[in-house]
């Protein structure tokens, strides 16, 4: 591996799905001086496990304009690559078990029609042609993406690394930052031990990681890490097509190309801490809901079970944007539905960073929202 | 494969892919196909090679039996009339076209799941091709009326609980009891101790007051050892979450295949596989055996030949070349070529290191093993080193790293000379430990390629995380524990 340089036109602190998407994409821009500093391994963080779902709509406007573009740009970000990301639009459906739930879907789906966004709701024998393994009696509604689909996290990463290095940019894993070198007012210099990198921009994209990195520039950034487990099974043929939300369940699963079943519940009431460590309530949890809406897999195996972190923030939404205490310095946080955004978010900070301008759909979910009181709020997502 | 002299008398018949095979008072429906010399009982993910029995590889252990998949066959009872068949082929067991799959060039399906070099990139070509690769990849059909009540877990709470039924969790279990002390004993087999027995070994009786839990895998350690997760082989069971003062891992060693070519092709088996089936089954591992192993072999043959075994080849496994066979062994090459239909292997030992791993293992950026915590102790052969996998000067390129999963030795040395030394990303460009084994014994494999290729020492690669439950547990023995732990 070549040694740390001692500037680049752009440091971009965290080699996940973010920082590899926002260095390719700023790369097509022509900016390929970019170095991606990362402390882990390739693919150790929540890039590397993730439930790598892709859907377009949400329940706000905000987040349906943000992901459906972003849906947009998974199509052919294959062709983009020149490496097969493996994205397929298998479909993705949200389940409602409630009267309350079907209800926010009807709204939903309005809110879908206005921003473009191609969804529909399924009747009874249409979700049962879609779903055929699936417990009928519990689903009370489906709300229906054509278009969504899976986006295997491992093919993504691998297809923009190789793309990321095809294009110039200097990727370094188990390489963490230090420190930051702030002066003038703005980020200068990203500090990794003794090595000090010269920056004229500067994005810290770095997952659960974000407030504590932020923190070495002595900046604060809202939003927390936060645990999620999810676990595989033993690879079937197929039995579910599309990816799967069960909103009431804190739930959400598919079955990958491979064969194996995958996803993930959340249990409220969680300590926070910062542990990779796996529980077995959670796993408990997740493996009764899937019992519960697809009864014939009960005797599938369990082959691994796994933790990740993200960084949430407090409402919920991604942060995308200049910092606002500090010039030069970028973020792309508080994903949840990292996988789902990534494509839209890289191409439009590459827009911003590039341009100086920030599209309107990114606008919404800028990093000073929080103390300007513009909270987004968004009713549909998985986690809690 | 000849039944031996001790033989239990028949006791009935079962269905092999609508094949009727015999059964003896005993038998697990493995022992019962090797006995009729059936000896491949699952497909390969990928190059659709032919697996078996051979403690090592678990996915040649697994087939659908009376609608549910994956069952072991080596941890069953054999029943009158069930039906078991085969996985991963098509239009069926006996006609299996997919199996022309072995006859591509190994380059064409590299990088794990995915088979890139086969695969149109772009999406509008990618989702029929996906399609297709869905139902390749994915092993076993889906019964839609196989349902299961779940299966109300349990929580037991004990002073001690042992890990292993052999001399030293036998006597950590006796020693703990004696002192009053409430103890657990947790083993794999159907009685503690069917290994030692199978090796002809002579065992003190357990205390009576050891409560035993036999034919379950202790599939995870979970919040520093203050959780043992203890799954029963039989899917209709509930598991059991064992919350014990002191954790003692007496799980012992077993031997490693060797890492050559044709190691996969059923009749290559392990020590204990080939005892179990000699001494507890009274069926001969082969007509004509091979053993090979660390300074064991000659031990292992005796004792096999006690048994009633014909032995025909007895070797340092240093000298063991090749294994030599299409759909079974059929020879080794060991400076010679030697004519046999089965191969077993005593040595290199290694300890089976998961659970002693999962007690201490945390982070944030890197699941790593760390000391263990003062609750859990090993106790007996766990504790010995671990002998080093492979041998010779040269790795066989043709050799398996990860037979369930097809990564070839070939695949992982390149990776490794386009500079990916990480063993975290190596598994996951290619899916090495991906499978049914969990990492037992490819990620042994993987450190040993890696160390051979890069000239580091094999103890400072690692391994990748070693993550619970390892398809020990099902979806729905998982479900019965909620509420058995408190959320963290």
């Amino acid at each position: 591996m070549s040694s740390l340089p001692s500037r680049a036109t752009t440091v971009i602190v965290g080699g996940g799905i973010q920082g590899l998407m926002l260095a390719f994409c700023l790369a097509e821009r022509g900016s390929t001086d970019t170095v991606v500093l990362d402390a882990g391994y390739w693919q150790g963080g929540a890039s590397g496990r993730n439930g790598t779902m892709v859907r377009g709509g949400f329940a706000s406007q905000e987040w349906t304009r943000f992901f459906g573009r972003s849906l947009e740009l998974w199509v052919g970000l294959s062709k983009r690559l020149g490496e097969n990301v493996m994205f397929t639009r298998r479909g993705y459906a949200i389940l409602a078990e409630s009267e309350a739930m079907d209800g926010l879907l009807d709204t939903m789906t309005a809110t879908h029609r206005l921003c473009g966004v191609q969804s529909r709701r399924l009747a009874a024998s249409q979700i049962a042609d879609i779903l055929p393994h699936a417990d009928h009696t519990r689903i009370r509604g489906a709300l229906y993406f054509d278009q969504g689909g899976i986006a295997p996290h491992h093919a993504v990463m691998k297809g923009l690394r190789k793309a990321c290095i095809a294009r110039g940019v200097r990727l370094f894993y188990d390489t963490p930052v230090t420190g930051f070198e702030k002066s003038n007012g703005r980020m200068a210099a990203v500090l990794c031990g003794e090595t000090r990198i010269e920056a004229d921009v500067t994005v810290i994209c770095c997952g659960a990681q974000n407030t504590r990195v932020a923190a070495l520039a002595g900046l604060e950034l809202n939003g927390e890490a936060h645990r999620i487990e999810a676990l595989a099974t033993e690879p079937m043929r197929p039995v579910i097509g599309p990816g799967i939300a069960l909103p009431e369940r804190f739930t959400y699963l598919h079955q990958t190309a491979r064969g194996e079943i995958v996803g993930g519940s959340e249990v409220p009431g969680e300590t926070p801490r910062e542990s990779l460590a796996n529980t077995v309530p959670i796993m408990a949890a997740f493996a009764r809901h899937l019992v519960e809406m697809f009864p014939c897999l009960a005797d599938l195996r369990i082959l691994r079970h796994w933790t990740g972190m993200l960084h949430v923030t407090s409402d919920h939404a991604p942060m995308m944007g200049p910092h606002p205490d500090l010039a030069d310095l970028w973020v792309s946080g508080g994903w949840m539905y990292g996988i789902a955004g990534a494509p839209a978010a890289g191409d439009m900070l590459a827009q911003a960073i590039v341009t100086g301008v920030i599209d309107a759909r990114m606008a919404p979910f800028a990093v000073d929202r929080f103390r300007r009181g513009a909270l987004i709020v968004e009713g549909s997502t998985v986690n809690v | 494969m000849k039944r031996l002299a001790h033989a239990t008398q028949r006791a009935g018949t079962f269905l092999f892919d609508g094949r009727t095979v015999p059964f003896h008072l005993g038998d697990t429906p493995a022992a019962a196909l090797h006995a009729q010399a059936i000896r491949t009982l699952a497909r390969s993910r990928k190059f659709h090679r032919p697996r078996g029995l051979s403690g090592s590889f678990v996915a040649g252990h697994l087939c659908g039996v009376d609608g549910s998949p994956h069952v072991r066959l080596d941890r069953l009872a054999a029943a009158q009339g069930m039906r078991v068949t085969t996985e991963n082929v098509w239009p069926c067991g006996a006609f299996d076209l997919l199996g022309s799959a072995r006859l591509l060039p190994r380059r064409w399906l590299r990088a794990g799941f995915e088979h890139s070099p086969l695969m149109p990139s772009g999406t509008a070509r990618f989702e029929p091709w996906e399609r297709f690769m869905r139902f390749m990849a994915g092993e076993a059909p889906v019964h839609a009326g196989n349902r299961r009540a779940i299966p109300q877990g349990r929580r037991m709470t004990s002073d001690v609980v042992v890990v292993g039924g052999g001399p030293a969790g036998r006597e950590a279990a006796n020693a703990a009891a004696a002192q009053g002390r409430s103890v657990a004993l947790v083993t794999r087999g159907h009685v503690a101790g069917a290994k030692a027995a199978a090796w002809g070994a002579v065992l003190p009786a357990l205390h009576d007051g050891v409560t035993v839990l036999t034919a379950h895998d202790a599939c995870g350690l979970y919040d520093r050892g203050r959780h043992l997760l203890c799954a029963p082989h039989d899917a209709a069971s509930s598991a059991t979450i064992v919350a014990a003062g002191e954790v003692i891992l007496a799980t012992g060693r077993r031997s490693a295949p060797p890492l050559v070519a044709g190691a996969d092709l059923p009749g290559v088996m392990d020590a204990e596989t080939a005892l179990t089936l000699a001494h507890r089954h009274a069926v001969a591992p082969g007509e004509r055996v091979a053993v090979v192993g660390n300074g064991m072999e000659d031990t292992l043959a005796a004792r096999l030949e006690r048994l009633g075994v014909t032995v025909v080849a007895c070797q340092p496994v240093e000298r063991l070349e090749r294994i030599v066979g299409w759909s079974a062994v059929s020879g080794i090459d060991a400076g010679g070529h030697i004519a046999c239909d089965c191969v077993v292997h005593a040595g290199p030992w290694r300890s089976d290191r998961r659970l002693a791993f999962m007690a201490g293992a945390d982070g944030d950026l890197r699941v790593l093993g760390g000391p263990l915590p003062a609750m859990v102790r090993l106790a007996g052969a766990a504790q010995e080193a671990d002998e080093p996998v492979g041998h010779g000067a040269a790795l066989d390129r043709r050799a398996l790293a990860c037979p369930c999963m097809d990564v070839t030795v070939d695949e992982l040395l390149d990776l490794i000379a386009a500079g990916e030394t990480h063993v975290e990303v190596l598994k996951r460009l290619t899916g090495c430990g991906m499978g049914p084994c969990q990492g037992i014994p490819c990620w042994d494999n993987l450190a040993h390629i890696v160390a051979h290729a890069t000239g580091r020492e094999p103890s400072g690669i690692g391994h990748p995380t070693y993550r619970p439950p390892g398809a020990g547990l099902t979806l729905a023995q998982a479900a019965g524990l909620q509420d058995l732990v408190p959320l963290s």
